[in-house]
């Protein structure tokens, strides 16, 4: 029995925020600054959405040295069908955390 | 606050998070806790500190409320065999009556309101065997029902509805038995609505579990 798939607004925004380069790799703080949404409701979608097999995850080594790996995210094929059917329509480009300002 | 104040409340605050954090989501904190390293502002450090924490209760709850963890199974695992136990005491108290084991009957008539058996002498001679079979048939599904979530082999909350409902019936059965003869066995109705209201949530929670437990795994 497939889960249904979610569609809450955060879904919806963060899968927008994905297509705008479906094929970059994300970090979680850069998701948190396109999306708005906190890193209290981002993790638990993260997680959901790679437990569904939507969201692939990895750890990539950093750019500077000192500086510990991150954490990055692109949606799998599967996850790109669902964002394309249920992004789109709504898809706002641009949304920017307004807390989150800070250069990372 | 300072700056620096604020840094440290931020790693407490995801070292917290960390340990909350199930451990099948280690990963995840520890990727949370990478990002914090990066941000460059302590005020979006703390919220970014605080959200984290939201997020590790969150998945806690969740696998609480899913049944992952042995404590959250354990103790729905005995209220499932005290709703069990519950629906064979009056076959038991009854089967001990008729056949004259009146050591039992006095056991069991203790744990009674009122203490003694003997009250519910003329309910237990007009309770047809129909009923009594109901009641052993609805304890036996809640057994069934705790087996398949203990070794989490199927849709426990299928018998589980099913022993609900027949335990449903049975209710209604005796309480025509009460009207007729005058003896109340039952508690009063507000306490049984509750405790029908208990036994639902359980079944719910058994229903969601299943429900995402085989959503994650197809």
């Amino acid at each position: 029995m497939a889960r249904t798939p979610n569609r809450s607004s955060q879904t919806n925004r963060f899968l927008a925020a994905m297509l705008e380069d479906p094929l970059a790799w994300r970090y979680g703080y850069e998701l948190l600054k396109k999306t708005g949404l906190q890193s209290g409701t981002l993790y638990p979608l993260l997680m959901r959405l790679s437990d569904q097999g939507l969201l692939e995850a990895q750890w990539r080594e950093p750019e500077k040295a000192g500086k510990p790996p991150r954490h990055v995210y692109r949606l799998t094929p599967t996850g790109l069908v669902l964002a394309r059917a249920q992004a789109l329509p709504i898809a706002k480009p641009g949304i920017v955390n307004k807390w989150a300002g800070a250069k990372v | 606050m300072s700056g620096g104040n604020r840094r440290r409340i931020a790693s407490a605050l995801m070292r917290h998070a960390a340990r909350i954090m199930p451990a099948a989501r280690a990963g995840w904190s520890a990727a949370m806790e990478s990002e914090l390293g990066l941000i460059e502002d302590d005020n979006v450090a703390l919220r970014w500190a605080l959200g984290c924490v939201i997020a590790g209760y969150r998945e806690w709850v969740s696998d609480m409320v899913l049944l992952r963890t042995w404590y959250a199974r354990s103790a729905l695992a005995c209220l499932i065999a005290l709703l069990a136990l519950r629906e064979f005491f009056a076959p038991l108290l009854i089967f001990a009556y008729r056949m004259q084991y009146m050591g039992l009957a006095h056991f069991l008539g203790l744990r009674t309101a009122g203490d003694d058996y003997r009250r519910f002498i003329p309910i237990m001679d007009a309770t047809p065997s129909w009923l009594v079979v109901l009641w052993v048939a609805s304890g036996l599904l809640y057994l069934v029902a705790l087996w398949q979530m203990l070794r989490r082999s199927g849709a426990s909350h299928v018998p589980f509805f099913l022993g609900f409902g027949l335990e449903f019936a049975g209710m209604l059965a005796i309480q025509s038995l009460e009207t007729s003869t005058g003896v109340t066995v039952g508690p009063i109705p507000l306490i049984r609505a509750a405790g029908y209201f208990l036994t639902f949530s359980v079944g719910f929670v058994l229903w969601r579990a299943t429900r995402k437990n085989i959503g994650a795994a197809s």
